[in-house]
């Protein structure tokens, strides 16, 4: 091959290296989650010297709706633009949430297109520490766990229920599990 | 051999197409950006209609962004809409959230860690950090250098914030 062919070669590959970088911003990407605040979902033991590597999908998550409760999300912190989180989806906007100690209020309400998000691991810092976060930081969804192959599979379920309403309907039921066990006496 | 020429053609003008609209994007998201802008909220700086914005996307995630520079974001409250605004707060600032009201009734917040306050230039009529609180600095997409509009081709939007003096 001649020198011409070569920076021909070069050149082409150059043109596509956009379109690449643009489907894995955009489309869907391998994320890696560092830290343990996914214990023990996702990186069950830190001392094992692998850490996991899930399968992101990013196309259409800031649409309403898109992101529901109990899905692994990796987002911008608020506290810092460059650190990258990942936790569990507890509450979209509209539900009232029970929080943690940490947070200055027992309960709290999500604003429109906001999530709270907590880490499984309770030493996390997650949204009992800085609030509701927009779906704007939000940049991609955990779908599977890609690697190590031993872990292949879609990402486990965790975390607490926090949703005020679905614990008062739990709340409710064995109040009236409980009434009719002493009717029944 | 002749229906392979027959598709060479489209094929070849398909992918060149593909890659220059990926390219064009790339540089939009990475580097350069002129947007149209729509509404009141920005008055006296940007008109309610009809004005070109350029914006510099390395300020994206609020890298190097200060105290009086105009920039773009995404809505807090609506992912999909962006807006303009000017930062008047960074962290650990003293904010007084809403200057009109009566002496005495004043609320003031500390910008917490990561975040910053935007307002609109035009008070009366913006929606901004006032209702939806301090913005983190990562929706940040860009800082706003200049606009085109009216009769002028590219004028510079200044940081016009100055130091109060004793």
């Amino acid at each position: 091959m001649s020198i011409g062919t070569y920076i021909k070669t070069g050149i082409i590959t150059l043109t596509w290296i956009p379109v690449l970088a643009t489907v894995c911003d955009h489309v869907a990407f391998f994320g890696h989650i560092e830290g343990s605040s996914m214990k023990p979902a996702l990186n069950p033991d830190a001392s094992l010297g692998w850490t996991d590597t899930v399968w992101l999908k990013k196309w259409g998550i800031h649409k309403p709706g898109s992101i529901q409760v109990g899905d692994v999300v990796l987002l911008r912190s608020p506290d810092d633009p460059e650190k990258i989180l990942a936790k569990r989806v507890l509450a979209v906007g509209g539900d009232e949430v029970v929080t943690r100690k940490t947070y200055p209020r027992p309960v709290c309400r999500i604003p429109p297109n906001h999530i709270w998000a907590e880490g499984d691991n309770i030493h996390s810092i997650d949204s009992n520490n800085f609030g509701p976060v927009s779906t704007g930081l939000i940049i991609g969804k955990a779908s599977n766990i890609v690697f190590p192959f031993n872990r292949f599979g879609p990402v486990p379920n965790g975390g607490r229920e926090a949703r005020l309403s679905h614990l008062n309907r739990y709340h409710n039921s064995l109040k009236a599990k409980e009434l009719e066990d002493e009717t029944d006496k | 051999m002749t229906s392979k020429n027959f598709l060479a053609f489209p094929l070849r003008t398909f992918s060149i197409s593909v890659r220059l609209a990926f390219a064009i994007h790339f540089v939009h998201t990475h580097f350069y950006e002129v947007t149209l802008t729509q509404g009141e909220s920005m008055l006296p700086t940007l008109r309610v209609s009809g004005d070109w914005v350029h914006a510099d996307k390395q300020f994206r995630r609020g890298r190097n962004c200060q105290v009086g520079d105009v920039i773009v974001a995404v809505k807090p409250t609506d992912p999909e809409q962006r807006v303009c605004k000017r930062i008047t707060g960074m962290e650990g600032d003293l904010i007084m959230v809403d200057g009109t009201v009566e002496h005495g009734d004043e609320k003031f917040i500390r910008v917490p860690k990561g975040h910053c306050w935007v307002t609109g230039d035009n008070l009366s009529s913006s929606l901004d950090s006032r209702s939806y609180g301090a913005l983190p600095l990562a929706l940040i997409k860009g800082k706003i250098i200049a606009k085109t509009g009216g009769d002028k081709w590219f004028e510079r939007i200044e940081n016009n914030l100055v130091d109060a003096k004793e």
